[in-house]
């Protein structure tokens, strides 16, 4: 229902810009290592925000990137390096190109956020290109949604050649005889699945799994102890008043399961 | 129940429509018993939405166009009316445009509010709004081709890029003033924060006589996009992408309109969490533009001792949403996670701090000698012009004007009531500057409030299924403002239409009042003071018409110049 | 003027060491998504419900493979995920150091091998998946015989599976067959 459905009719793409082999040169020099202060001027190609007020947050005392001699600067002329937030509307195809020819070379281009990236959630609309590289050749690509400043941190860093790229493409082909264990098979299924989603609705997927997986643990735990002692044990061993409120809930869909059964 | 039950806030409007268009009123839908739509005539539109606007002290809120061409041969506007009087309720005024002649009588005459919501469904569905007398485009590129209307259902896949029918930015901006002025062009790329948009100021010396401009560079196709590639659930995601920091607020409101047309009764816990999460987003949001105020008076220091205490919010944020950008919290029929003990500890114990921090700096920024000189009767908003116009948010606020959805039109955790407002009346910078810093203090009570007494049980409701082509409002008060979302459902498991309104979508008309009469190094002051999703631009081109000159003056020459007040770029 | 002085030194240092200190990450904080291809069994749950469209499953019938993907340049670090597999193969960590240089690094793949309808022979799902489903409803059966009915019938493609049904009731019962037509 959700996948798109890639046409290559639908899409026109805007004609890319290429680039001569001298400054190619230059621009690899920058990139391996600056060794000095760099500016950079940041173009919103229509990002929704997100992305410009986590830039703004990195430049600020907490994170303060300047530490670095990284400074936002007001004009494409001055800049280093050019960094592009959105997934580059139709409205901001020309003055993202504008902004592009402006600054002088070598200038290092970073695509920041998903929108920067691929178009993110954005990706296939009509009024978008879908992100920077559609327009103008990148560089870096920082991901995030948007990256946080510790992210942008990292990505600057890298552009620079300061750390490291940890991130690497990887395949895994499945391998003979792989094969997914079952959760919890001792537990019959529409128990552990009505538990699982009591505690879902109760705490969240992400809670919930952990409060699910908690409670299930100790149903399924060896004797001796009968499972209402077990369940009694892990709820008094829990602080936090509202897991106990939890654990009540999970027991009641257990009892009212177990009732069901009977009957 | 029947359409007359007394429950219903709100029948009095109804009943004085009828009273007032005896044969225009031609049905009344109830979607809540605080949300009315109410289909009259095609002719009847204008005075029907002026009779509530003005007569009843109506606001207004949004307006939806709404391509019913396959349920029921039509064309269909919604014009929202948030009313302000004794009955605090929606209503929602219908009316059917035919297939074949799409047209329909403009009702910004009547009630200039209206404007942009009109050129944008001129944009969007091709309706033609007769009588309006701005006939320029709003929402579609510049490079759009001519006779595609996105939003028809017949007109285009969601995916369809038409290639670009030019390369020049050719948008025409008005200007009013009667003498021979300066024109100042600012954007759309700009340094300091946020989005892109393309001021003109039209200036005499230093004095600004009007100014235009033109947003939606970014515009996206979002409200395509819901209605296409996504289910109901995605489209959450979708609404939190509207603004890099209201998002959550915009997710609330389409959760709510949803929640309201199927009648879904979100658990407490769940509306709890909603809203201890947008009054979290109100504190960043807020720090960020009390923030900006300090860096447009030349305060600096100020600014980045704001973005430092910030930092706890956003923390804050972070904590309890696993994202800075309290992203991805809601699904329809409640909330993702769950606020346990050891949050809700740490939150109060930050809560704590913060309170301290903001006072002080809150202090240090209006004890700065200068601030008063440059904020106060600065950027007015006048509030005849206001009520013309219906900005929201601390904008109107600071103008005097007792609005606030969390109070007016109580939603999610806010509906034991008791939510504060907060009023000024000095109408300037300085206004709804302390608007702002009073909501900080607010939001925080709120959100300790609601952590020392959240209700128990469930965060999450998934006892429901979908009815095709119900539909509702859904709204939520942003740190900007109100933000109301419009939403029917399809039957095919997605959205048949969603119609999302941002508070600056509102603020942006009334701007042009604010800057009239101010000097162009107040410009950055002022356009920060309604807090819009950007706060300035990049270029200033300045046009002198006495001297017959054309001069581009960069954005930061233009912010050095706010801050400083030497050595004017105009000379 | 006295204020600020004083408030800037009742801050000191406020500024987080990042990078030359390990990152400072809160607990449940939203950042990669990590897959773990061999608790994956392919079931598309995660493709279906991701936003953004990062994640993508592609079938080569010729090849007899389908192929997970995520783009972490696309994805918008909600959980969900996360939040629908069924597998708990795929799960958000706090890693956020992902910029990369080469577009191509922001993918990751798993392929997996196809599993063919015994009855049609067309290719409908993963073997992964088959034998996963087979194993958690035939743990359902009350005798070897039961399973071994439920572990064939998990290998039929859901269009035969169709033919089957109405194959059977028929046989079972020609008369309501009939009253049905």
């Amino acid at each position: 229902m959700n996948a798109p459905i890639f046409r290559d009719d639908l899409t026109i793409k805007p004609q890319g810009l290429s680039m001569s082999n001298e400054v190619a040169a230059l621009k690899g020099r920058l990139l391996k290592s600056i060794g000095r202060s760099v500016y950079v001027y940041r173009v919103d190609c229509g990002g929704c925000n997100g992305c410009e007020i986590e830039i703004f947050a990195a430049i600020t005392p907490i994170f303060d990137a300047e530490r670095f001699g990284i400074k936002v600067v007001p004009s494409p002329r001055h800049a280093d390096i050019l960094l592009y937030t959105g997934a580059v509307t139709r409205a901001m195809r020309m003055p993202g190109l504008r902004a592009y020819e402006a600054a002088p070379e070598p200038k290092i281009v970073v695509s920041y956020g998903a929108c920067g990236n691929t178009g993110g959630i954005f990706h296939d609309l009509y009024c978008v290109w879908g992100g920077t590289d559609q327009i103008v050749p990148v560089d870096v690509y920082i991901p995030g949604c948007p990256p946080s400043p510790q992210a942008t941190i990292y990505g600057f860093a890298m552009a620079l050649g300061l750390l490291d790229q940890k991130l690497k493409e990887t395949h895994h082909v499945e391998g003979e005889g792989e094969s997914v264990p079952l959760i919890h098979p001792e537990i019959p299924y529409a128990l552990r699945v009505a538990v699982e989603r009591r505690a879902r609705e109760m705490a969240g997927y992400l809670h919930g799994k952990v409060i699910a997986e908690a409670f299930l643990a100790a149903l399924a735990a060896p004797e001796p102890a009968s499972v209402e002692a077990r369940l009694a044990a892990l709820t008094a061993q829990e602080s936090d008043p509202r897991v106990v409120e939890i654990y009540g809930q999970l027991r009641a869909v257990l009892r009212a399961m177990v009732v069901e059964q009977a009957s | 129940m029947n359409a007359h039950t007394p429950l219903r806030i709100g029948s009095s409007y109804v009943a004085a429509l009828r009273a007032k268009l005896p044969h225009a009123v031609l049905e009344e839908r109830w979607q809540t018993d605080r949300q009315a739509t109410i289909t009259v005539k095609l002719e009847a539109l204008p005075e029907a939405v002026r009779t509530l606007y003005y007569v009843h002290d109506g606001w207004f809120s949004t307006m939806a166009g709404n391509d019913e061409r396959g349920l029921n041969g039509t064309y269909g506007l919604y014009y929202v009316l948030s009313m302000g009087g004794a009955e605090k309720c929606h209503m929602v005024i219908h009316a059917q445009v035919p297939e074949d002649k799409p047209e329909f009588p403009a009702v910004t005459p009547l009630v200039p509010a209206a404007v942009w919501y009109e050129r944008e469904v001129r944009d969007m569905f091709g309706l033609e709004p007769v009588g309006l007398p701005d006939a320029r485009r709003l929402v579609l590129p510049d490079d759009w081709p001519d006779g595609l209307y996105p939003l028809r259902k017949d007109s285009m896949d969601y995916r369809f890029r038409p290639a670009p029918t030019t390369d020049a930015e050719n948008y025409p901006f008005i200007n009013d003033a009667k003498q021979e002025t300066t024109v100042v062009p600012l954007g759309p790329l700009h340094v300091t924060s946020d989005e892109p948009g393309h001021f003109r100021l039209f200036v005499d010396g230093e004095d600004i006589i009007d100014a235009d401009y033109r947003m939606f560079y970014v515009h996206r196709g979002m409200e395509k996009l819901a209605e296409t590639r996504m289910g109901y659930h995605d489209v959450t995601f979708l609404a939190d992408r509207v603004c890099g920091i209201c998002g959550y607020a915009h997710s609330v409101a389409y959760a709510n309109s949803v929640e309201n047309a199927l009648g879904i009764v979100v658990p407490e816990r769940g509306q709890a969490i909603r809203s201890i999460l947008l009054e979290t987003e109100r504190l960043h949001s807020h720090l960020l533009n009390l923030g900006l105020a300090c860096h447009f008076v030349g305060f600096d220091s100020g600014f980045m001792q704001f973005f430092r205490v910030r930092e706890k919010t956003m923390m804050l944020a972070e904590m309890l949403t696993g994202h800075r950008k309290t992203y991805s919290m809601n699904l329809i029929g409640g909330v993702r996670r769950d606020i346990l003990a050891e949050q809700k500890l740490t939150t109060l114990k930050t809560l704590g701090e913060l309170r301290c921090e903001v006072r002080r700096l809150v202090d240090i920024l209006l004890s700065t000698p200068n601030i008063g000189g440059r904020v106060t009767n600065v950027g007015r908003l006048d509030p005849k012009v206001a009520r013309d116009h219906s900005p929201v948010g601390p904008v109107l606020r600071g103008s005097g004007f007792r609005r606030d959805t969390r109070a007016d039109h109580p939603f999610a955790g806010y509906l034991s009531g008791a939510t504060p407002i907060n009023v000024q009346t000095g109408c300037d910078v300085l206004s709804r500057t302390l608007v702002r810093v009073s909501e900080v203090f607010d939001s925080m009570a709120i959100i300790e409030n609601l952590l020392n007494d959240t209700p128990a049980g469930p965060i999450l409701t998934e006892d429901f299924t979908y009815t095709p082509y119900k539909f509702a409002l859904g709204f939520t008060e942003a740190p900007r403002g109100e933000d109301i979302h419009w939403s029917m459902l399809g039957d095919n498991q997605k959205l048949y239409r969603w119609r999302c309104r941002a508070s600056t979508y509102n603020n942006w008309p009334v701007l042009r009042h604010m800057l009239r009469g101010n000097t162009v190094s107040d410009a950055p002051l002022i356009v920060a003071s309604i807090d819009p999703c950007y706060s300035c631009t990049d270029r200033v081109t300045v046009v002198d018409v006495k001297k017959s000159t054309t001069k581009t003056v960069a954005y930061k020459e233009m912010e050095r110049y706010c801050r400083e007040r030497t050595s004017s770029p105009l000379k | 003027m006295f204020k600020l002085l004083k408030e800037i030194f009742r801050t000191g240092q406020a500024t987080a060491l990042y990078p030359f200190a390990p990152p400072q990450t809160i607990k449940d904080s939203r950042g990669k998504p990590e897959h773990d291809p061999v608790k994956c069994i392919a079931c598309a749950a995660c493709t279906g419900a991701c936003p953004a469209n990062a994640l993508s499953m592609k079938t080569d019938v010729a090849a007899g493979t389908r192929t997970w993907a995520i783009n972490y340049g696309q994805c918008v670090f909600c959980g969900r995920c996360q939040e629908v597999c069924p597998t708990n193969a795929i799960a958000l960590t706090t890693e956020f150091e992902l910029a990369v240089a080469r577009k191509d690094d922001l993918i990751t793949r798993a392929t997996f091998k196809l599993a063919y309808c015994r009855t049609c022979g067309a290719a409908f799902s993963t073997l992964k998946e088959v034998d996963y489903v087979a194993r958690l409803l035939g743990a359902l059966a009350e005798t070897p015989k039961e399973a071994e009915r439920i572990r064939a019938h998990a290998e039929i493609c859901p269009a035969c599976k169709r033919r089957l049904d109405v194959e059977e009731m028929a046989q079972a019962n020609p008369v309501r067959q009939m009253e049905c037509l």
